[in-house]
C-alpha cells in the first residue's frame, strides 16, 4: 500500500493521508483531479469493486465532502478517496461511466443533498422522496425533529419534569441556585 | 479493463434509446404495454415496484422505484447519541437486523479505540451465524415459491421460527435483537442454550435432505431456474456485485475470508461457489451456504469459551463523544458485503453514517439491467434470486 | 435417469401427510423467553426519579411525572417515568441505565386493550397483571456497565508519610482523573437540592468534561465564593444522595469542585469572575465574624456595589476554617487563596476588633444601613464530670485555635479526646502528629458516646486516624476523671448501650457493671460548642426572638425581630462551611431588600 501511495503522490497531489487501519487508507484530492485519480485507480491499480458513493456535510465550512470507496479485490485493500465541494451551487463531474451503480448514488446524492451530477442519466429523477418541497433533507440544517413537529401531531397530554427544576419548586423554590434547566419541559 | 465497459444488453430487436436515456417506445402503437409490479405484489420482495414495460410477454426496458418505506435513519443517527444508534439502525435491514448492530457498533469501537472481550467477539459470531441461517431458511426455499412451490416456504418458514426462538432466549426479542452493542453484546447464553441450539441444527439437516429432494431435484424447478437471470462474470466489477451474487459466478469473495473480522479466522469453512450465474447457480450456492452455517454454528458453539465478560468499559453513554474521524466496516451478510461508512466530527453523535447494502446495486441498476429480455413470468424469479432488501436501499 | 428422479424425487414430499402438524393450536398465551423485552415493570420504592432514563430513551417514551403519595425529598425527586408505548421500541437502553436498578421489563407482550390511551402508564403505580413476573429483561450481567461505577481514587500521602507534620495529605485529582470521573455524572441534578448552597453540580462537573474550568468557576461562584475551601473540607451532604452511588461509588463532588479551583490561578479570577467594575452604590453594611457566613455575605452584597466592613476579633480571616480545621486538611494558603479574591473586591477587614468590648452593636446599628452578625460557636462545652476542671483538661476548639495561632500548647505522652465527632477527630489527628514530632510515638485515644456504626465523624476520618496509629475506642460514656495528686491518672467510663430513646430525643442507657479505664495525662473535651452573643445589648435582645430551648429565630432571609440585625452561619443553623456559605447569601439577599424597602 506504501508503494501505491508513493506512486499515486507523483502523479497526484495528495493531502491528509490517513491510515485507519493497515488496509484501508482516507486521502484528500482536490475537485478537478478526483474522477481522474478514481479512473487511474480503477484502471491501472486494479481497484476494480467501487464499494460505495457518500456525502459528508461539513456545513461549519461551506463544504461537501464527497467520499469515493474503492477497493482492490486481489490485494484486499481499500482506497478512499475524499474531496471538498463548495456547498453553494454544489456541482460535480459525473462518475456514471465508471461504474453501473453510480448513477444510482448520484440520483440520491442529487435528492438528499442537492448536489448535481450533469450528465449523469436520470439524476434529476426523483429517488426516494416524492413531492418534496423542503430543502434537501440530508444536508445539516435540515432539521428532522422540526420537520416532524410541524408535519405530524403530537400526543395529547404529554409533559415531562426535570428532576433538579421539579425538586426546586418544590423545596427551595426562593433560594438561590445556578441549576439550569438542563432539558425543557415538553 | 476493456470488458469493464462492456455492460450493454442486447437491444437489437428493440427501441432504441433517446438522448435523453429514455426508451423510444409509443405507446399508441400497441406494440407495448406498461405494467407496474409491486410496490403491493405477493412476489415483491417487500416494499418496491419495478416499473416494466414489455413486448408481448418480454421485457423491454425495466425501472425500479423505491421510496416506500424511507425513513431517513441514516439521519435519525446523526441526531442521536452514540449508544441510541444500535435500536435504531437494526431497521435498515429487517431480514437481518444484527448485521446493522454489528458494524455500527464495530465502527464506534473502531474510531474510539475499544477491543470487545473475547466473550463478546464469540457471541457476536454466533448471532451472525444465526441471522445468516434464519435469512437463509427463507431465501433458499423461498426460490421455490417464486415458482409457486409452497410447501418449501412453510418448512423453512417453521425452522426459521424456532431460530428466531433461540434469538429470542439469546437477544429478548425475535426479529429486533438489540444484542450487538457499542463495546460488546448484551447477554451469555443462557442455561441450556447449546442443546436447544443442536435439536434444531438437527431438524434442519433433515430439512437440507428433504429441501434438495422437493426443490432441487425437481424438472419444474430446474426448467425455470437453469439459464434464467444470468448474471456474467464481467457484471461483477461493473454493478459492484458481491455475495452470493457474485460467487454464484464463480468469483470467490467472502468478507468472513477476504478480511477476516471476529472470530472467523478460528473456524473452518470455504465459501460455496457456482459458474454458470444463473438463478439456479445462485440457489445452489445458497443452499451450500445453509449446510455450511449449520456447520459454522456448531463450530462456533463448540469453540466459545463457556463464561467471559460480555463488555468493554466505554466512557458514560449520556455524554460520550468521539474525536474527528471516519472509518469503514464491512461484514458478510446473506446477501454480501454489508458495509458501514461511519464519521465523527468530536462531538456526541455521529456526524454521518452511511450503510452500504448489497441491494443497492443489486435490486436497481443490475435488476433494471438483467430484466432487459426477460420473460415476464421471471421477474420475481430474478429479484428472489437477487435476494434484494428494499429497506437497505432507501434507509 | 437423471430425468426420471427429478420427476419422481419432489413426491417424497407426501411423506409428510402422515407427520402431526408442528403449528402451536393457540398461540396467545404462549409465555415469552425469560429475558424477553416487553411491558415495563418498576420498583416504584427504589427509584428516586432521577430521571436518566428518560434521558437515555432514543424516542422521547418516557416523561417524569409526578405520582400521588411520592414525596419530593433528599434524594427523589418524587417523579417517576411514565412510558408512553406509542413511542418505545423495547429497547431497554432505559433499564440498563436505570441508576437505582429500579426499572425492568417483563417477558409480558400479548396484552391489548382497545383504549389506546391505556398504553400510555406508569410502570409500578398503575397496576398491571405483569407487576409480580419475575422474568423478562434486566440489566445484563456480568461487568455490563453504560457508565462508570467505581470511583477514581483521590491520591494521598501514605500514612507514615503524613503523620509527622501538617502538611496537606490529600494530594488533589490530575487533569485525567478529573476528567474520568466527571465523565461518570448522569447529569441529573438530583444532588442541587440537598447542597445547603444548591450549587450547580452537574453543570460545573460538565464544564470539567468540556475542559472549560473558567466556565467552571463561575458556576462556583454564582453560589459559593470560597470553593478551594469546600472543595477540601466540605461535609458534601450532595454525595449522599448522588443517583450514581445507588449502585457504586457516588460521584466525588467535593473533589472535582477542588479540582476547578487548584486549576484556576488566582490572578485571573478578577478576569474570569468578570468583578471588575461593580458600582458602589453608596449603602454600608457591617459584618461581625470572619468566618465562612460573614465572608459570603460580603461577597454577595460586595458584588451589588454595597461598601462593606468585617469585624473579626482574631488577627486573621476565616473563623472556624482557619481556627478549627487542621491545616493537614485545609493549608492556609488556600483559605488566604477564597479570602483574598472576597477582599479584593473592597471587602474591608478590622482585625483584632472585638464587638462588644471595643465597639458596640448599637454603635455599628447607627454607622450601617444593616448588619450580618455570624460569629459563630466558639465556647466549648464540657461534660462536667468530676475532675473536668482539672488545668489539664482542655476543650477542642481552644487547643484547635491555639494551634492555629501559632502558640505552643501542651501536649503529653498519653492523652484521652472524648468525643466521636469531626472535631474530635481534627483535635485527635493534631495531637497525634504533635506526639511524634515530640515524643517519636503516638499516644491518643479517642472515646465517644456513640458505637462505631453511629459515630457522627465521617468514616474515612476514623479509618485515618487509625491509620496515624491514633486509637478510636467507641461507645463508652465517660463517668469521672482520676486525679492523684493534682495530677490526671486517666478517664473512667462505662459501656453505653444506646444513645437516643424510642422518640429519638438524646437519653443515653448505660450498663454500671462494664466499665473502663483510660489512663491519660491529659484530657481534651470536644463534645460540642455554644454560642457566645454577649455583645447583643438587652435592649436589642428584647426585639429579638428565641425559642424555648434559647436559639435565636429568624426568618427566610436570617432577619431577626431587630429588623437591621440578620444573623448567620452555625448560630442558626449548622453545623458546617456550606450552611454558613448559603445562609451569608441569602442574607445578602435579604439584606439588599430590607435597604432597598426602607430607606
Ligand atoms: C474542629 C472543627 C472542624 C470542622 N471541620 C469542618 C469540616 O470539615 N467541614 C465543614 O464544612 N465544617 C467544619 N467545621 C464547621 C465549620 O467550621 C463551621 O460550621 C463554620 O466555620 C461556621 O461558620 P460561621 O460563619 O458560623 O462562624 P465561624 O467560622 O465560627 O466564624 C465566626 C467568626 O466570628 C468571630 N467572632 C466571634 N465573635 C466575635 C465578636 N464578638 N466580634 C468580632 N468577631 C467575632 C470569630 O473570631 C470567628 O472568626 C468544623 C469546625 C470545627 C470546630
Ligand atoms: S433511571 Fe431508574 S431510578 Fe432513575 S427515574 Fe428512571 S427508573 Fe427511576
Ligand atoms: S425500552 Fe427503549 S424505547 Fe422504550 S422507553 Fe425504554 S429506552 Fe425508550
Amino acid at each position: 500500500m506504501k508503494d501505491l501511495l508513493e506512486r499515486l503522490n507523483t502523479k497526484y497531489s495528495l493531502t491528509d493521508i490517513e491510515y485507519q487501519r493497515d488496509n484501508l487508507v482516507f486521502l484528500t484530492i482536490r475537485k478537478e483531479n478526483t474522477i481522474d485519480l478514481v479512473t487511474h485507480l480503477r484502471d491501472y491499480e486494479g481497484f476494480t469493486h467501487f464499494v460505495l458513493l457518500s456525502c459528508v456535510d461539513w456545513i461549519e465550512d461551506g463544504k461537501f465532502q464527497l467520499t469515493y470507496f474503492l477497493n482492490q479485490p486481489e490485494r484486499k485493500y481499500d482506497i478512499v478517496v475524499r474531496t471538498m465541494i463548495d456547498r453553494d451551487n454544489a456541482e460535480m463531474v459525473s462518475a456514471h461511466h465508471l461504474w453501473r451503480q453510480i448513477t444510482t448514488y448520484q440520483r440520491e446524492l442529487r435528492e438528499m443533498y442537492g448536489i448535481n451530477f450533469p450528465g449523469s442519466p436520470g439524476v434529476d429523477e426523483n429517488f426516494i422522496l416524492e413531492g418534496w418541497d423542503e430543502i434537501p433533507p440530508m444536508r445539516r440544517e435540515f432539521d428532522t425533529k422540526k420537520y416532524s413537529e410541524d408535519t405530524f401531531f403530537p400526543r395529547e397530554g404529554r409533559k415531562t419534569h426535570d428532576p433538579a427544576s421539579y425538586m426546586k419548586e418544590k423545596l427551595y423554590p426562593t433560594e438561590p441556585t445556578t441549576a439550569k434547566v438542563n432539558k425543557t419541559d415538553e | 479493463m476493456s470488458n469493464l465497459f462492456n455492460w450493454e444488453p442486447d437491444r437489437s430487436k428493440y427501441p432504441t434509446v433517446k438522448d435523453n436515456g429514455e426508451l423510444d417506445v409509443d405507446l399508441s402503437s400497441h406494440k407495448f404495454t406498461k405494467l407496474w409490479v409491486g410496490p403491493n405484489h405477493p412476489g415483491i420482495t417487500g416494499n418496491m415496484a419495478v416499473e416494466i414495460t414489455i413486448s408481448g410477454d418480454e421485457i423491454v426496458q425495466a425501472k425500479t422505484h423505491v421510496g416506500y418505506l424511507h425513513r431517513g435513519f441514516e439521519k435519525l443517527i446523526e441526531r442521536r447519541l452514540f449508544i441510541q444508534g444500535f435500536p435504531t439502525c437494526i431497521r435498515m435491514c429487517v431480514a437481518e437486523p444484527d448485521y446493522n448492530e454489528y458494524i455500527l457498533s464495530k465502527a464506534i469501537e473502531d474510531l474510539s479505540g475499544i477491543e470487545i472481550p473475547e466473550m463478546a467477539e464469540w457471541l457476536r459470531t454466533l448471532a451472525l451465524e444465526m441471522a445468516r441461517l434464519q435469512s437463509l431458511l427463507r431465501t433458499v426455499p423461498g426460490q421455490g415459491g417464486t415458482f409457486s412451490l409452497g410447501l418449501g416456504v412453510q418448512w423453512g418458514m417453521y425452522l426459521r421460527d424456532l431460530i428466531l426462538d433461540r434469538f429470542e432466549e439469546l437477544t429478548g426479542a425475535r426479529i429486533y435483537h438489540m444484542y450487538i452493542l457499542p463495546g460488546g453484546v448484551r447477554g451469555l447464553l443462557p442455561d441450556g442454550f447449546k442443546a436447544r441450539m443442536e435439536e434444531n441444527l438437527k431438524l434442519i439437516d433433515q430439512f437440507v435432505i428433504n429441501i434438495k429432494k422437493l426443490m432441487f431435484d425437481n424438472v419444474i424447478f430446474k426448467k425455470r431456474a437453469i439459464g434464467v437471470g444470468v448474471i456474467k462474470k464481467e457484471w461483477v466489477d461493473q454493478f459492484g456485485i458481491v455475495g452470493p451474487n457474485a460467487r454464484a459466478v464463480g468469483i470467490s469473495r467472502d468478507i468472513r475470508k477476504d478480511y477476516p473480522y471476529l472470530k472467523y479466522q478460528e473456524l473452518d469453512f470455504e465459501p460455496p461457489t457456482a459458474k454458470d450465474g444463473d438463478i439456479f447457480a445462485r440457489s445452489t450456492v445458497r443452499y451450500q451456504e445453509l449446510i455450511q452455517t449449520v456447520d459454522l454454528i456448531r463450530q462456533i458453539m463448540a469453540k466459545m469459551p463457556e463464561k467471559g465478560d460480555i463488555k468493554s468499559p466505554t466512557p458514560n453513554v449520556l455524554h460520550w463523544k468521539i474525536a474527528k474521524g471516519e472509518t469503514y466496516i464491512r461484514s458478510e451478510s446473506s446477501r454480501g458485503e454489508y458495509g458501514m461508512y461511519y464519521v465523527t466530527d468530536g462531538s456526541d453523535k455521529p456526524r454521518r453514517i452511511n450503510l452500504r447494502g448489497p441491494s443497492y446495486n443489486h435490486a436497481m441498476s443490475l435488476l433494471e439491467h438483467m430484466l432487459i429480455n426477460a420473460n415476464i413470468s421471471d421477474v420475481h424469479a430474478i429479484m428472489v434470486s437477487l435476494q434484494t432488501c428494499p429497506p437497505e436501499i432507501e434507509r | 435417469m437423471g430425468k426420471i428422479k427429478d420427476i419422481l424425487s419432489p413426491f417424497t414430499a407426501w411423506g409428510n401427510v402422515v407427520k402431526e402438524p408442528v403449528t402451536i393450536k393457540n398461540p396467545i398465551g404462549r409465555e415469552a423467553a425469560p429475558r424477553y423485552r416487553g411491558f415495563h415493570k418498576n420498583d416504584i420504592d427504589t427509584c428516586i426519579g432521577c430521571g436518566t432514563c428518560e434521558v437515555i430513551c432514543e424516542n422521547e417514551a418516557i416523561d417524569l411525572v409526578p405520582v400521588d403519595g411520592i414525596e419530593t425529598k433528599d434524594g427523589d425527586s418524587g417523579l417517576r417515568p411514565m412510558i408512553d408505548y406509542g413511542r418505545c421500541c423495547w429497547c431497554a437502553l432505559c433499564v440498563d441505565v436505570c441508576t437505582t436498578g429500579s426499572l425492568t421489563l417483563s417477558n409480558e407482550y400479548t396484552w391489548v386493550s382497545e383504549d389506546p390511551d391505556e398504553f400510555r402508564f406508569i410502570p409500578g403505580v398503575d397496576k398491571k397483571s405483569w407487576d409480580d413476573n419475575e422474568k423478562g429483561w434486566k440489566k445484563p450481567e456480568p461487568n455490563y456497565e453504560f457508565y462508570g461505577k467505581k470511583r477514581v481514587d483521590m491520591p494521598e500521602l501514605h500514612a507514615e508519610d503524613r503523620d509527622k507534620s501538617f502538611i496537606e495529605f490529600v494530594t488533589g485529582y490530575s487533569k485525567q482523573q478529573a476528567e474520568e470521573e466527571a465523565d461518570r455524572c448522569v447529569e441529573c441534578g438530583i444532588c442541587t437540592a440537598t447542597c445547603p448552597a444548591h450549587m450547580g453540580i452537574p453543570e460545573y462537573i460538565k464544564a470539567i468534561r468540556n475542559d472549560d474550568l473558567e466556565e467552571g468557576l463561575r458556576i462556583l461562584y454564582e453560589t459559593n465564593p470560597l470553593p478551594e475551601i469546600c472543595g477540601r473540607i466540605c461535609t458534601h451532604k450532595c454525595e449522599e444522595v448522588c443517583s450514581v452511588g445507588h449502585n457504586g461509588d457516588p460521584i466525588s463532588i467535593r473533589w472535582l469542585k477542588r479540582y476547578i479551583a487548584d486549576q484556576n490561578p488566582s490572578e485571573k479570577y478578577k478576569e474570569i469572575l468578570n468583578a471588575g467594575n461593580v458600582e458602589n452604590n453608596g449603602k454600608k453594611v457591617a459584618i461581625i465574624g470572619s468566618g465562612p457566613s460573614g465572608l459570603s455575605a460580603a461577597y454577595y452584597l460586595a458584588l451589588i456595589g454595597y461598601d462593606c466592613t468585617i469585624y473579626e476579633k482574631l488577627p486573621a480571616a476565616g473563623g472556624m476554617m482557619r481556627y478549627g480545621i487542621p491545616e493537614y486538611r485545609l493549608p492556609y494558603d488556600q483559605i488566604d487563596k477564597d479570602i483574598d479574591y472576597i477582599l479584593s473586591l473592597g471587602v474591608d477587614i478590622k482585625y483584632n476588633v472585638n464587638i462588644g468590648t471595643d465597639i458596640t452593636l448599637d454603635k455599628l446599628k447607627k454607622d450601617y444601613d444593616a448588619v450580618f452578625a455570624g460569629t459563630g460557636l466558639h465556647l466549648g462545652r464540657s461534660t462536667r464530670i468530676p475532675g473536668s476542671d482539672h488545668k489539664n483538661v482542655f476543650f477542642a476548639t481552644d487547643l484547635l485555635r491555639e494551634i492555629s495561632l501559632g502558640d505552643e500548647i501542651q501536649v503529653s505522652e498519653k492523652i484521652v479526646v472524648i468525643g466521636g465527632g469531626n472535631v474530635a477527630m481534627d483535635i485527635t489527628r493534631s495531637l497525634a502528629r504533635l506526639q511524634n514530632i515530640k515524643f517519636g510515638k503516638v499516644d491518643v485515644t479517642a472515646t465517644s458516646l456513640e458505637s462505631e456504626d453511629i459515630m457522627p465523624a465521617d468514616r474515612e476520618e476514623v479509618v485515618e486516624a487509625r491509620e496515624e496509629k491514633a486509637i478510636i475506642d467507641p461507645g463508652w460514656g465517660p463517668t469521672s476523671i482520676e486525679i492523684e495528686n493534682d495530677k490526671i491518672k486517666g478517664l473512667h467510663v462505662q459501656k453505653c448501650l444506646s444513645v437516643f430513646d424510642e422518640s429519638g430525643r438524646f437519653n443515653p442507657k448505660f450498663d454500671e457493671s462494664n466499665t473502663k479505664f483510660f489512663e491519660a495525662d491529659m484530657i481534651v473535651e470536644s463534645i460540642g460548642q455554644g454560642m457566645d452573643v454577649e455583645y447583643i445589648s438587652k435592649e436589642i435582645r428584647d426585639q429579638i426572638e428565641f425559642d424555648q430551648r434559647g436559639r435565636i429565630q429568624v426568618n427566610d432571609y436570617f432577619q431577626t425581630g431587630a429588623k437591621w440585625l440578620f444573623i448567620g452561619g452555625d448560630i442558626i443553623q449548622g453545623p458546617d462551611v456550606i450552611h454558613g456559605i448559603a445562609n451569608g447569601h441569602k442574607a445578602a439577599i435579604g439584606i439588599d431588600k430590607f435597604i432597598n424597602q426602607d430607606k
